[in-house]
């Protein structure tokens, strides 16, 4: 696939991203930040987005598997995650998080879990979109690289 | 990290701070690691100005600052120094507060500017913060030009100011800040500029009477 070809197809997965509901303006702002001088700040980010969110995911299904759940602890991951989804523009994801910490201060056992799935549910159609954009920005990069040297 | 440009070297456009200025040595406290690494990028995008230093805890800020120990003494080495602290508000532990208390609390370190950000517009949480010393409270996520206006709270007014001193921000910046604390900062101000208004003409009707008598 031509270098051409490889930066449409990646416009056109983004753009679908953002009608989709999946990313807003603040990814935007961190595809502005990237230059010449940070050609992978977005993947950076991304990266540690999945890896940190992923860690809370975790976190947040043993705390409601307990028998007793600590809303409290519950309270701050959920919190955790809905700041850095909001920080890299993960629009669903923070949205599902709202909902969640709503159901947190309501100390609703079913709530919250209905609410996790959510959050998992929008967090992996997430990341399967992302992880096909770091794809294409890798293979873009090389090109680039390719065409320097 | 990024360079100090020599005195009188000239800046790009797009720089915000002029030319030969000092580098900000910047502290940024958050226990999130995509946060950090976005506001560590927007420092590194405002031309070389700001020098960062970033921790993921309040904890880690206090070693930083020197505050760790039972008497707290300033950092041995220059390159220690901090200009201003950019702190989270919300962290486990010892949250941003916490940090802002004992950074205000401690003779060493009551100079510096500490600025706070958070996800939450909490009108309380911003009056309570701004009470106990807090320069400025930026709502994430940040923007270019929330980190660009970091460098008013460290360059000096005039000859009478101390770096890292307490300063109002111009009404302007005031103004691109945040609605909910800045109509009730710009209000006091206006109360402010009226009191000194009608004090100074009272005083003046005042003098002028007892000359008439």
């Amino acid at each position: 696939m031509s270098l051409m070809a490889l930066r449409e197809r990646l416009n056109v997965l983004v753009n679908s991203m953002f009608l989709e509901g999946l990313l807003d303006q603040q990814f935007r702002q961190l595809q502005m930040l990237q230059d010449a001088s940070s050609p992978g700040f977005v993947a950076e980010v991304i990266t540690l987005f999945c890896e940190d969110s992923e860690r809370m995911l975790t976190e947040l299904t043993k705390l409601l598997d307990q028998a007793v759940v600590d809303y409290q602890k519950v309270d701050a991951y959920v919190h955790q995650l809905k700041g850095s989804s909001s920080s890299v523009g993960a629009q669903n994801v923070k949205l599902a998080c709202i909902q969640f910490k709503q159901f947190c201060e309501e100390n609703n056992k079913e709530g919250c879990l209905s609410a996790l799935n959510m959050v998992k549910h929008q967090y992996y159609s997430l990341r399967s979109k992302f992880d096909t954009m770091l794809q294409l920005e890798q293979r873009i990069q090389a090109y680039d690289s390719e065409q320097q040297n | 990290m990024e360079e100090v440009k020599e005195e009188g070297e000239e800046m790009d456009v797009n720089d915000c701070g002029g030319g030969g200025l000092e580098v900000v040595r910047v502290l940024v406290v958050d226990d999130s690691p995509v946060d950090r690494k976005i506001v560590e990028m927007l420092l590194k995008r405002s031309e070389g100005i700001f020098d960062v230093v970033s921790v993921d805890s309040g904890k880690k800020a206090m070693e930083v600052l020197g505050l760790n120990e039972i008497e707290a003494k300033p950092p041995n080495h220059d390159d220690q120094k901090i200009d201003i602290v950019l702190t989270d508000y919300c962290m486990p532990e010892m949250t941003g507060l916490d940090l802002l208390k004992a950074v205000k609390a401690n003779s060493s370190s009551r100079s510096i500017p500490v600025v706070m950000m958070s996800s939450e517009n909490d009108s309380e949480r911003i009056s309570s913060c701004r009470a106990i010393g807090a320069e400025d409270f930026i709502l994430k996520p940040l923007r270019v030009k929330d980190v660009q206006r970091l460098r008013t709270y460290t360059v000096p007014i005039g000859p009478m100011s101390k770096r890292g001193s307490k300063r109002k921000l111009p009404i302007a910046l005031i103004a691109e800040s945040n609605g909910a604390e800045a109509r009730p900062l710009l209000a006091k101000v206006a109360a402010f500029g009226s009191a000194v208004f009608l004090t100074l003409n009272f005083w003046r009707s005042s003098v002028m009477s007892s000359s008439c008598n």
